[in-house]
């Protein structure tokens, strides 16, 4: 289906819900769920709560990431705040501090 | 610069700033302010003001629409709120309920608008309340004419009961049932 995307240059304040795909490259403050994966491109600003089946991030993000499925910190990525999935990986030259709950 | 898309399925509650291209066929309720388009689709609804440089709506909206270059309504746009822009089109199917002004100068004097408005809803509302005392007046009368059966007034106050139901209904169900009627007529 149609992914939503938020471009460089675009700020969105407050919450926002999707049933598909979100690719994020601009700054969101306050309150994600999405019931596909999001997408944090590198240069992204979001400062909220993830809430996705699915998590990729290359850009900064401050705020707690609950996925059903998978956490990917990717090369450049930076995450401040805990992180509750079934699967993570945090590549080589990614940044993160929180703690991790991996339902063990 | 890359256009930011809300799609449909995708809700915003708050607002969206900042500069690029906005299509958005989700829903939004907030405020929209970007420098660049605004495309609001088919599907798009969106509760809250809308500006931007060319604004096209094919979709419903609650809310206010400044363009600095242009605003264009299409088919199937319903919108329930002020327009302004230098350059107004309104295409056949295009529903518009709200004040429309399409001169250069029309950005400096918004506040006037606002102003204006608050007055002219609560002279409209009171309006529309005036029918339901009209019921009373009609039930007296049986009562007067027909004293000698008690019961027939206590059925008479039930008529009353209904007075309340005759709420205002919101503009937008209307437009949005003609929209609907054209939907499955077309």
């Amino acid at each position: 289906m149609a992914t939503t995307i938020l471009s460089a240059g675009i700020t969105i304040e407050g919450e926002l819900t999707s049933d598909d795909d979100i690719e994020i490259a601009g700054t969101v403050r306050g309150k994600i769920s999405c019931k596909d994966a999001i997408t944090i491109a590198s240069g992204a600003v979001v400062e909220a709560e993830l809430t996705a089946s699915k998590v990729a991030l290359a850009g900064a993000v401050t705020g707690n990431v609950v996925a059903e499925d998978r956490v990917d910190i990717q090369v450049g990525g930076r995450l401040i705040g805990d992180v509750r999935a079934a699967r993570l990986t945090i590549a080589d030259g990614a940044s993160f501090k929180g703690n991790v709950d991996m339902d063990v | 610069m890359s256009t930011t898309v809300i799609a449909a399925g995708t809700w915003v509650r708050g607002s969206i700033q900042g500069e690029g291209d906005v299509t958005v066929a989700g829903r939004v309720d907030g405020e929209i302010e970007v420098a660049g388009d605004v495309t609001l689709d088919g599907t798009a609804l969106v509760k809250g003001n809308v500006s931007g440089a060319r604004i096209v709506v094919r979709g419903a909206v609650a809310g206010d629409l400044s363009g600095t270059s242009a605003v264009l309504l299409e088919d199937g746009a319903r919108v329930v709120g002020d327009v302004r822009a230098p350059s107004l089109g309104v295409g056949d199917g295009a529903l518009v309920r709200g004040r429309i002004e399409t001169s250069d100068a029309a950005g400096s004097r918004p506040s006037a608008s606002h102003a204006q408005r608050p007055a002219a809803r609560p002279a409209a509302a009171p309006a529309k309340a005036a029918p339901p005392p009209r019921p009373a007046p009609r039930v007296e009368p049986p009562k007067a004419a027909a004293p000698h059966a008690p019961p027939k007034p206590a059925a008479a106050p039930a008529p009353p009961a209904p007075k309340p139901p005759p709420p205002v209904v919101p503009a937008m169900k209307k437009g949005a049932k003609a929209a609907l009627k054209k939907r499955v007529a077309g």
